[in-house]
């Protein structure tokens, strides 16, 4: 066993290579390149699940060497922290589903000729983030970095004859630069002062702190956080992840953002020192403005992929709030705080992975029996896709943070970080804390909200559209690994210190923390650091809603009592599905309680052909302002423009003139250097 | 005697760009080329006897088959195919032409001056041809307007980048020499196919012509 | 091993009391509010035991279920009447104890009751009835915008008693004593209108509304009769006990059982009960001396409490 684990990370790389070689060599054959990139995946995942849970067990790094080069002298080593174990498991974990997913999606949804290059591109992806999260320098962390972004523009861009696809493909990769571009900044500051490009010795807060290092710690910021999707640097998210295939963008959502979130993890809250309280507070005023933007936009939007996204950005600043909880704990040295901030973030992180990788795979299903992603045209899927309808409502229940499903506890103890600081800050600083716990619950309110819309409109009642009403339910294969998610939301719902256990050992890797080690409450509950604060026990909890359900149920059906059925009165008319609420509807009253926030332009015209007292046909249009879009990112893009034509004068189109530029500047460079040395 | 030789070749090469920028059959440039790679082959192998460097020798050979031999043969069968021989008008004229490449020279020297290699004669000569050679090199390729021309200046900044190496350095380890020499190969196929394109489609190899695709 | 049984025994079986016992009291605090309304509009009113007597007609009624709805319909009343029952347990009535207060606090106990209401709500959009979708996007709406209200004003009577498990917080405010913060003042008005809000009282919701564009709650539930729509209407009830429970313990726990000697049990049978009257009385007044808002006002009336619950946040720690 310990030899496995000493090579599983570089074996689990060169499978993965080996796939992808065989999958672009097996082109024609989709069914075999299907599975043999589909197994490559499971078992290269497997192998780095091995090594990450031992690392977890034994809260020991291991380090390694992947690629050495002895006439060169270049070496790209790797070093498997617990935290880096923490981000694997989680990799892992979703990576698994979605290859066994793919492998009856791709068979029905995707154009055979693509199979090929959409798992080679998977598997590249899934490598690319691997290397990111074991990468011991800076090399090695870009490379990988990298390869993970071009594979997923890749991956974006598959139904590359539309628009949309194109443009959302482009998005990413200009966002996705820009932040790479920043990264790379960044460590070349670091390395510079360092001197040196590893890890451990860049990373080990040695800059002092001033002006230089909130510099570099916004280079990160930027770089970290257009990957992890908080706004404003979200821009690309939902184009992105709802054009690419459903199973990839399950794992885009449940996973690739966690690399942003690795980053900020290990090098602005952990890397640079004892972090600055502005900077915690930017943390955490990021990570509230994406939660609540993020499910407020999910509120409104009629497409489910594109809503799913949006609601990854909301835990998605759910996770950096708890991180900036935790970044301000550290700030005023309390290190149980910060230990109880960075498990709810750890955990949230777990627990979104899985629910999201659940509701993506669900929503996949659904749309590819029903061939749109037009919330409105479906409706009930309950009856006709049974199974995939129960999932995805555990998978709803799980993110509106309800109890017993794996929303609930950490959500539960990001409000104890921020209860718990709120009581121990010294000074106005702490009246953050409050402010942050009550958009938090309007944010898991909102987020309820969304969900029963999605629910509801998508799965019950009657058909929409006669694609709703012939939608057959999902093959086997693809409803395996549905369930596999559904039951670990309810496992981890039901006994979350299972989880508490592991992070133990990832926090008392990190600088600064203390393990605060009453948190795992028996193998039932958690408990906050004080045990007399706050405690909860979801399976005991359980026992008393399973009571009140037998109850109702008793009540409800005795011997004799007879059960029938009628139509839904529908006024005196026939109840069809165009009298039933729309999606639309359903989010109105938020959309115009919150209509600072969306600034909402609506056109309504009325069609009238003979006279324009007869109306025959009621147009209405409701638009949304893209706020971020238009005012932030609209004038930077212009600017950038405006200096490229400007700088166009240059570009003469003679190849001689380019090449005369190269002459001058040689004879000019050398002549200084000639002069100088 | 090995300075006089090495002083010597590297005066041939300098004396064969010289020619390439006076020259208007392509042919003959080709043939200048071919000669300005035999004589570093020479510079090669004098360093390699007389100071021993085993390593050398396979260079020296290397270059003598691709770039004596090989590399010309291509260039001058890719124009035989595409059957333009001459190059047209150049952006300047001979004479002023050849004032410039001899400013260039004097740079290049002088250059080589602040090296401390440079401080040795013979070092201080291969320097400096080196440097010139390269300036010279792109010098022709902003002035020359046929493609083929071209592909001689980009090969002519290679040669003297492999001046230095030999004559100043131990040489290169054999990884990079055969990484070079590929890249080498791998540019002039390229380049070679691309102008046969370029003639096919335009009918005529004037790069300059190239600016009527700007937008 | 015999002690860890023997204690979940004792706090399964308080669990079924107390369960129980709210269960049969929450009827009766319904046809109170009921009748207090009555007459405050000079009429009599029904009966007191006219919950009781309501319940057990649906009870024996048929139950009719739409023919186009699944089991997301079925289970919708049960899960809200699950959810209300569990509630119970989480909170200390009579004793500074809560039977099934080792399973969660005050976050559970929201969480719980957001659970309950997302699964009638999504029940409701299962009847295919558009009255049912417009009483669930109604009423999340509302329940969404009245959630950080209420956890703040929890917060605050929560933080300054230094936990935030009900039972934890009783006992220590008995200890404590009377000794009240102006802080309180504001927190408790701000959680009394959450409370109305949250019941679904004037001004926010008309109960007794029967024009469904005006409905909210009831909207939800127009599509169920017999046995579950007893289950709604008594888990609403059970609601309502809950929710007045709750503000007595955390403003005014005086006069509960410390000890379990069978007079200090009455004593704090008729406390309790005089505290939720008083309690009832002021729902009363609030009812039948405001109109109710116009739905898009309410998010006013939320912004309200949630000042007043910063508000109070704020005075205490500051």
């Amino acid at each position: 066993m310990n030899g496995l684990v000493a090579v599983g990370v570089p074996l689990a790389l060169v499978i993965r290579l080996t796939s992808i070689v065989a999958t672009l060599m097996l082109v024609r054959h989709a069914r075999a390149c299907r599975w043999m990139a589909i197994g490559g995946s499971i078992v290269a995942s497997v192998m780095t699940a091995v090594v990450a849970m031992h690392v977890i067990g034994s809260a020991s790094a291991i380090d390694g060497t992947l690629f050495r080069h002895a006439a060169s002298e270049t070496e790209l080593g790797y070093s498997v922290t617990p935290l880096s174990a923490w981000f694997l498991m989680v990799l892992a974990l979703i990576a698994v589903p979605v290859a066994l997913y793919s492998a009856g999606y791709f068979a029905h949804a995707l154009a055979r000729p693509r199979t090929a290059a959409v798992g080679a591109a998977f598997n590249a992806m899934v490598g690319g983030l691997e290397v990111v999260f074991v990468a011991d320098s800076v090399i090695g962390f870009l490379c990988g970095w990298e390869v993970m972004t071009l594979a997923t523009a890749a991956l974006v861009a598959t139904e590359h004859e539309s628009r949309a696809s194109r443009r959302a493909a482009y998005l990413f990769l200009v966002m996705s630069h820009v932040g790479t571009g920043c990264l790379i900044a960044g460590f070349m500051i670091l390395a510079s002062s360092a001197g040196s490009l590893s890890f451990p010795a860049i990373l080990s807060g040695h800059l002092a702190s001033g002006p230089m290092r909130d510099g570099v710690f916004a280079l990160f910021f930027i770089g970290f956080g257009v990957k992890a999707g908080l706004i404003p640097l979200h821009i690309w998210l939902p184009a992105a992840h709802p054009a690419a295939p459903s199973s990839v963008s399950a794992f885009m959502s449940a996973v690739l953002i966690t690399a942003g979130i690795y980053g900020l993890f290990k090098v602005c809250a952990f890397g640079l020192g004892t972090p600055d309280v502005n900077w915690a507070l930017v943390f955490m005023a990021v990570g509230t403005l994406s939660a609540l933007l993020g499910v407020l936009y999910a509120l409104t939007q009629t497409d489910i992929k594109r809503l799913l996204a949006y609601s990854t950005i909301e835990n998605s600043g759910i996770m950096s709030l708890g991180l900036g909880a935790a970044m301000l704990a550290l700030a005023h040295g309390h290190s149980t705080l910060a230990t109880v901030a960075v498990t709810a973030s750890l955990m949230h992180m777990l627990n979104h992975a899985i629910f999201k990788g659940l509701l993506f795979l669900g929503a996949g299903g659904v749309v590819m029996a029903t061939g749109t992603r037009h919330i409105e045209q479906f409706g009930g899927l309950m009856r006709r896709m049974p199974w995939t309808g129960l999932f995805f409502l555990v998978g709803a229940l799980a993110i509106s943070g309800l109890p017993l499903l794996n929303g609930f506890p950490s959500e539960w103890l990001t409000f104890q970080a921020l209860l718990l600081g709120f009581t121990s800050t010294p000074g106005l600083v702490r009246l953050n804390f409050p402010l942050a716990a009550a958009l938090l619950a309007l944010t898991s309110a909102l987020a309820a909200a969304c969900f029963v819309r999605v629910f509801g409109i998508s799965f019950l009642a009657l058909p929409r559209h006669p694609a709703a009403s012939a939608a057959q339910e999902s093959p086997g294969l693809m409803l395996g690994p549905l369930g596999f998610l559904a039951t670990l939301c309810v496992v981890l719902g039901v006994f979350p210190g299972v989880v508490l256990r592991g992070l133990e050992g990832v926090t008392a890797s990190l600088p600064g923390l203390r393990p605060a080690g009453a948190m795992a409450w028996g193998r039932l509950g958690m408990s906050s650091t004080l045990t007399s604060f706050d405690h909860i026990a979801p399976a005991l909890f359980g026992f008393a809603l399973l009571g009140g359900f037998i109850v109702a149920t008793a009540l409800t059906t005795r011997r004799g009592l007879a059960v029938r059925q009628a139509p839904t009165w529908g006024c005196g008319g026939e109840l069809t599905s165009r009298s039933e609420y729309t999606a639309t509807a359903f989010s109105k009253p938020l959309l115009m309680i919150f209509g600072a926030v969306y600034r909402p332009t609506r056109q309504v015209d009325a069609v009238a052909e003979v006279s324009p007292y007869f109306v025959e046909e009621v147009r209405y249009r409701a638009e949304i302002e893209p706020t971020f879009e238009r005012y932030l990112y609209g004038p930077l893009g212009r600017g950038v423009v405006r200096m490229a034509r400007g700088m166009k004068v240059l570009q003469a189109g003679s190849l001689h003139t380019y090449l005369a530029y190269v002459l001058v500047l040689a004879v000019i460079l050398l002549m200084w250097l000639g002069g100088t040395t | 005697m090995t300075a006089n030789v090495l002083i010597l070749s590297a005066a041939g090469m300098l004396v064969s760009a010289y020619l390439m920028v006076g020259q208007k059959a392509l042919f003959t440039t080709i043939r200048l080329y071919g000669l300005q790679s035999l004589l570093l082959a020479i510079v090669a192998i004098t360093i390699a006897i007389s100071e021993s460097h085993r390593e050398l020798l396979v260079t020296a050979a290397l270059t003598i088959v691709l770039k004596t031999i090989l590399i010309p043969w291509f260039l001058m069968r890719t124009v035989d195919r595409i059957g333009i021989h001459r190059e047209i008008e150049p952006f300047l004229n001979v004479p002023v032409s050849l004032l410039i490449c001899v400013g260039l020279t004097v740079v290049g020297y002088r250059v080589s001056t602040g090296f401390e290699e440079g401080s040795q004669l013979v070092t201080h000569h291969l320097i400096g041809v080196a440097l010139s050679l390269l300036l010279i090199g792109l010098f022709l390729m902003v002035t020359r307007k046929k493609a083929i021309t071209q592909i001689l200046a980009l090969l002519t900044v290679e040669n003297a980048v492999f001046l230095v190496a030999v004559g100043v350095t131990t040489g290169m380890p054999l990884v990079v020499e055969f990484g070079i020499a590929f890249d080498v190969i791998l540019a002039v196929l390229v380049l070679g196919i691309l102008v046969q394109r370029i003639v096919g489609r335009f009918e005529s190899m004037d790069v300059s012509r190239l600016s009527n695709l700007k937008g | 091993m015999i002690p860890a049984i023997q204690d979940a025994l004792l706090a399964a079986g308080a669990a079924l009391l107390q369960a129980g016992g709210l269960l049969a009291v929450a009827p009766l605090l319904k046809t109170v509010i009921k009748k207090m309304k009555a007459r405050f509009q000079n009429r009599q009113g029904p009966p007191l035991l006219q919950g009781y007597y309501d319940l057990a007609k649906l009870l024996r009624k048929e139950r009719v279920r739409s023919d186009v709805a699944s089991w997301v319909y079925v289970a919708g009343p049960r899960v809200y009447f699950a959810a209300a029952v569990a509630a119970t347990t989480l909170v200390p009535v009579l004793f500074p104890v809560a039977p099934l207060e080792a399973a969660g606090g005050i976050l559970l106990l929201v969480g719980t009751l957001a659970l309950g209401r997302f699964a009638l709500a999504t029940a409701a959009l299962d009847t295919g009835s558009p009255f049912g979708g417009m009483g669930a996007s109604r009423d999340m709406t509302i329940a969404a915008l009245a959630e950080p209200a209420l956890m703040l004003g929890l917060f605050a009577s929560a933080l300054a008693a230094g936990s935030m498990n009900l039972g934890e917080l009783v006992r220590t405010l008995v200890q404590q004593g009377i000794n009240r913060h102006p802080a309180d003042i504001l927190a408790f008005a701000g959680l009394f209108v959450i409370v109305i809000a949250e019941t679904g009282r004037i001004p926010v919701d008309n109960p007794a509304t029967h024009l469904e564009l005006t409905m909210i709650h009831e909207a939800m539930v127009l599509e169920y009769a017999g046995p579950d729509l007893a289950l709604v209407e008594w888990a609403s009830a059970v609601k309502e006990v809950l929710y007045l429970t709750l503000l007595v313990d955390l403003f005014m726990p005086v006069g509960i059982a410390i000890s379990a000697a069978p007079v200090a049990v009455l004593v704090a049978i008729v406390a309790w009960g005089a505290k939720v009257f008083v309690l009832a009385i002021t729902v009363t007044v609030v009812e039948s001396t405001n109109a109710k808002l116009r739905l898009f006002r309410v998010p006013e009336l939320v912004s309200i409490s949630l000042g007043l619950g910063f508000l109070a946040l704020a005075i205490r720690f500051l």
